[in-house]
Order: C-alpha cells, then structure tokens, then sequence
C-alpha cells in the first residue's frame, strides 16, 4: 500500500500536473491573501474588494490568453491519478465561473456598501466557490467530484446566511443548509451503490477504482441491467437534479433565492446552476452512456414538469425574486432538453454551454438593476414597485428590458438563438411532445416577463414608487450595464463569435 | 459465524431510511441535523462494508472526506441555528415561515 502510494505521489511529482489546475491555484491563494489583507490594518482593509476584482480580473485575463487545458496535451487527458480530466469544456467553463466570480463580486461591492456585515470573508467565499465549480465540472471521479461540490455548497450556505442580521436571510440559509444536505446524502448513497457494484468481483467487468469514470462506464457497459446500478444512477440523478432546481427537487428554490443577499441569488442562479449542467453532461456522457435508454424518458419527463411548473407558478408571483427563481427552474427545463437530447445529436452539448451563456449576461443585467435600484431589505421587491419606474430611470429601465427580452427569448436577444437551438435540437431528436411543451412554456413565460416591462413603462397610475427611491446609476454601472446588455445582443445577432454553434 | 455483505447493507439501507423519514417529518431543526447525520453514517457504513467484501480501499478513503464535510456542515447548520434562534426564537420548522409573503 505505501510502495503504491509513493509511486503515485512520485507520478505526480515527476510530470508536474499542477501546472494543469494553475487556474484554480491562483484563486485559491487570492482568496488567502484578501484574508491577509484584512488582518494588516483598517487602512488597508478597505482596499479589499478592488484587490478581489481586480485579482479576478487579471486570473480572468491570463486565462484568456493561456489555455490551461493544454498543459496536459491533448483533451481528455487526465491528471492526478484519473481524479481530473480536461474535456471540451473544461477551458471555457473556467472563463465562465471567474467571469461570474467576478460580476458578483461587483454587484457584492453594491451590496455591501453601507451595510454593516463582514467585507473580506464574502470576496472570499466567492472566490473559493469559482475555484471549486471549476474543479468539479472537471472532476473525472467521484471522490473529486463529492468533495468539489461540497466545498461550493458550504461556501454557499455561508453567503445565504450572509446578512446574519436579517432572519428572512437566515432562514433561506437554514432552509438551503437542510435541502442541500439532504441532496448530498442521496448524491452519496448512490455512488455507494455504484461503488459496491462496480467493484463486486462476481460481476464482470468490475474495477479495483470503481469510483473512477473511466473504470463505471466500461462496467455499465456490461452490466446495464443490474438493479443495483440502475438504483444508483437514479440516486446520483436526483442528487444533481436538486444542484440544478428541476421538478421534483425544486422545492427550495423560491424560498432560497428570496431570502438569500441579491448577488449571492444571481451566483447560486447562473454558477450554481452552470455546474450542475456540466456535471450531468459529464457523467451522462461517461459513466451513464450504456444506461440512456433508461434515463431517457426520466429526463424527458423532469425536463417537461420543470418547465411547466416553473412557468406556470411564476405566473401568479409577485415578488421580483422569487420570480426569478421559478422561472430559473423552467431555464433549468429548457436545459435539460439539451441534455435530453445530446444522447443523439452531437452538437447539442455546444448549445447548452451557449444557453448557459446567453443565461449568464442576461440574468447579471437583470440582477444588476434589482441591486440598483432595491433600497433597505431586497427580499420584498415587487412588481408593484416598479411601476413607472422608467420615468425616473430610463436607463435602468432600458438595460432590465433588453435583460428580460433575453431571458424571455426576444429576437434579436442571445436568449432567442439559444433556446432556437435547443428546441432545434429536439425536434431533430424526435422529441415532439417535449418540444410541444417547452414552446408553450415559452408562451407562458412571456407574459410574465412583459408583466414586469409592463409595469415599469406603462402603468396607468401616477405613482413613482421605487423610482424616485433609487439614485440614478453612477458612469461606471452605466458602463457595465451597457456591455453586458451589447453583449447579449451580439451574442443574438453572431452567436458564432463564442465559436461554439 | 460471518455476518454477509447483505445484512450490513440492509441495516445501512434501513439507518438511511430511518434518517430520511426523520428529515422530513420532524419538526425540531436540531433533529432534523441528527438525522442527516445519520443518513450520511448510513452511506459511511455502505461505504466500508463494500469496501471490506470488495477488497478496495477506495471506500475507507472516501469515507474520511465525508466526515469531515459532515463536520463542517454541522458546524455552520449549529451556527445558523443560533442566530436564527437570537432573532425569531425558535427553530420549529413550521414556525420558520417568514418568506412567501
């Protein structure tokens, strides 16, 4: 045992791999040094969140310039022993969560300001989670995989219960502590099972490293039948189901991304989500490839009530927030269509990474606004407070109306390319009563989406509510404001420029 | 006398289900920690039991992080659960109800 140990750390040592998670290194030492920072003195200590932005921003630009994937040679190499390999996604993905990282630390910048809570821990925290999603939706095992997704989820159930004055925030971070464990245990006892059968010498094809990917998915392959497996898999699903929001884990959702501080909702909707989606792909396309027949109508069937749930109960709400919940749980549907339908056709993967895209700018613009404009406690905005909101802000109102065109999927918005491809990618999958459903909860989530433009621009009462409340935006939101939304226009109008469709 | 692969696996399979149906019917939060706790001891259990008739290590391993990721989160589930009670004093879940309004 020792002898092998040695020879592995040997291994490790002698090719240097860890060039290969450089990225995440730099992140890590980041988010150590911004608490060394604020250990020094009060003087330096207010200097805290432009250090983090402006540390991510140079990780972001060096990751830009350097591909780190390619440290290893060619995709879907593997490091450290099979825990880590390099696919498609891996640089991209890692762009995406230091991108993300570093928009909600400015919109945390916006939160923070006059609030009496801690500065540094909560640049911190974002960070650690950027370099633990990077390192999950790599993860080639489940070991690497359980222990990633832990240290983003504890990250997490801190930044809920960040403003531990408010017990609205408390109480979403107890509520997301429990669920989240809860899913975490299911997640486990599945690959216990998947572990035991994988590595039962009565079987064939068992592995000696049956939580390794490589290893299950050549011993599902023979063993596609075997309840034991199937038990598992269906376990490990509705772990990552619950991390993504889909009909039936979603019962969380709503309550969390109420209570939890508004740039922490706008990261658990895009980064948490993003890795959840990654995570599924990569074990869709691993371990569980022998299993799709199987998987197949449960994920179209979770795929179908995600979207009408979440479209329909949004519907009826009125709070700004939970809205954006319950329509990320039909986003989620819309995605796992892609999903769903990567088990036939081959470019779906890139649609679903160009989704998660178009999701990402267009949900900061959005949540960028609500920062702006929401004053005292941001768990009680309501459409009714927005109305004729665009008299006092037009800018505001402009940038909300082209981020929630976006998410609604108005041409010429990225939103619409991104869910024309994935129903593209249905219907040439066969899905038709899928499609049938995704197109009506398009529909549906339309009228709640113009609801909201309606209010700020057309509302026949004179009241100013929020609008006069709210300062008007300084150059610099204005600025980040305005490239994300020409961003996302550009993205609708050359979706080939993220050189993915 | 040894005891088989599969008593172990159903005494961990009931301890799952046991912490399971405590999750999700008690109403005290501290209990509801117990048995999630219990619940991860479940898959701990499976864990080692496999790992023992398999002749693997890997599951002796794994059940090393799962302790401490156990550990950490009790630790901030306690700490969330103070403040919470400072505020509201309580920590029945039915009377944690304070969103959705």
């Amino acid at each position: 045992m020792n002898e092998g140990l040695a020879d592995f750390l040997r291994g490790i040592a002698a090719t240097n791999e860890w060039w290969y998670i450089m990225p995440e290194i730099l992140l890590a030492v980041l988010a150590l040094g911004l608490l060394v920072l604020e250990l020094l003195s009060p003087a330096i200590r207010k200097h805290v969140p432009r250090v983090a932005m402006g540390g991510l921003g140079l990780i972001l630009a060096l990751l830009l310039m350097v591909d780190c994937s390619d440290c290893m040679g060619a995709n879907g190499q593997s490091a450290f022993g099979g825990l880590l390999q390099s696919n498609e996604w891996s640089h991209l993905m890692r762009v995406f969560f230091v991108f993300s990282a570093l928009m909600v630390s400015y919109l945390g910048g916006i939160f923070l300001a006059g609030r009496n809570l801690a500065q540094s821990e909560f640049y911190h925290l974002v960070i650690l989670v950027a370099a633990a999603m990077m390192l999950l939706v790599q993860s080639n095992h489940f070991v690497m995989l359980f222990v990633a997704l832990e240290m983003a989820t504890v990250a997490f159930y801190v930044l809920v219960a960040y403003r531990r004055t408010s017990s609205l925030s408390l109480e979403a971070g107890i509520k997301y502590l429990i669920l989240g464990a809860l899913s975490s245990s299911i997640l486990l006892f599945g690959i216990v099972l998947l572990y035991g059968a994988g590595g039962n010498p009565a079987l064939p094809g068992a592995s000696g490293d049956s939580l390794n990917f490589d290893a299950l998915e050549s011993f599902i392959a023979l063993n596609p039948d075997n309840p034991v497996v199937l038990t598992g898999a269906m376990l490990v699903l509705a772990g990552i189901c619950f991390k993504i929001g889909a009909v039936p884990f979603q019962i969380w959702v709503p309550d969390v991304y109420q209570g939890a501080p508004n740039p922490v909702t706008a990261y658990l909707a895009i980064a948490s989500k993003a890795a959840g989606f990654m995570v599924l792909l990569s074990l869709l396309h691993g371990p569980f490839l022998a299993l799709q027949d199987f998987l197949l109508p449960v994920l179209v069937f979770i795929a179908a009530a995600s979207i009408l749930f979440g479209n329909i109960a949004a519907v009826m709400q009125r709070n700004l927030k939970r809205l954006l919940g319950l329509s990320g749980i039909a986003h989620a549907g819309y995605l796992l269509i892609g999903v769903a339908a990567s088990f036939t056709i081959e470019w779906v993967d890139n649609a679903v990474v160009f989704y998660l895209i178009t999701y990402l700018l267009a949900s900061f613009v959005v949540f960028l606004v609500l920062s702006l404009s929401g004053e005292g406690d941001d768990a009680d905005l309501n459409i009714e407070r927005y109305a004729n909101f665009s008299r006092e802000q037009p800018f505001l109102s402009g940038a909300l109306t082209c981020g929630l065109g976006s998410l609604a999927g108005i041409p010429p918005m990225g939103g619409f390319v991104a869910k024309l491809l994935l129903f593209v990618a249905a219907f040439q999958a066969g899905l038709y009563g899928l499609l049938g459903v995704a197109v009506l909860g398009v529909v549906i989530s339309v009228y709640y989406y113009f609801g909201w433009i309606r209010a700020l621009y057309f509302n026949g009462s004179s009241v100013t509510a929020l609008g006069e409340a709210s300062n008007a935006p300084t150059l610099q939101n204005r600025f980040v404001l305005c490239a994300l939304v020409v961003a996302i226009v550009v993205l609708g109008i050359f979706p080939a420029v993220v050189s993915l469709v | 006398m040894t005891i088989g692969l599969n008593a172990f696996l159903i005494v961990a399979g009931l301890l799952f289900a046991i912490g399971m149906l405590g999750v999700t019917l008690r109403r005290n939060t501290l209990v509801i920690f117990m048995s999630l706790e219990l619940m991860l001891n479940a898959v701990n259990l499976a864990l080692v039991t496999f790992s023992r008739y398999n002749g693997t290590m890997d599951g002796n391993l794994f059940v090393f992080f799962i302790i401490t990721v156990a550990a950490a989160e009790v630790a901030l589930g306690l700490a969330i659960i103070v403040a919470l009670f400072k505020r509201r004093e309580t920590i029945m879940v039915e009377q944690l109800n304070a969103l959705n309004r």
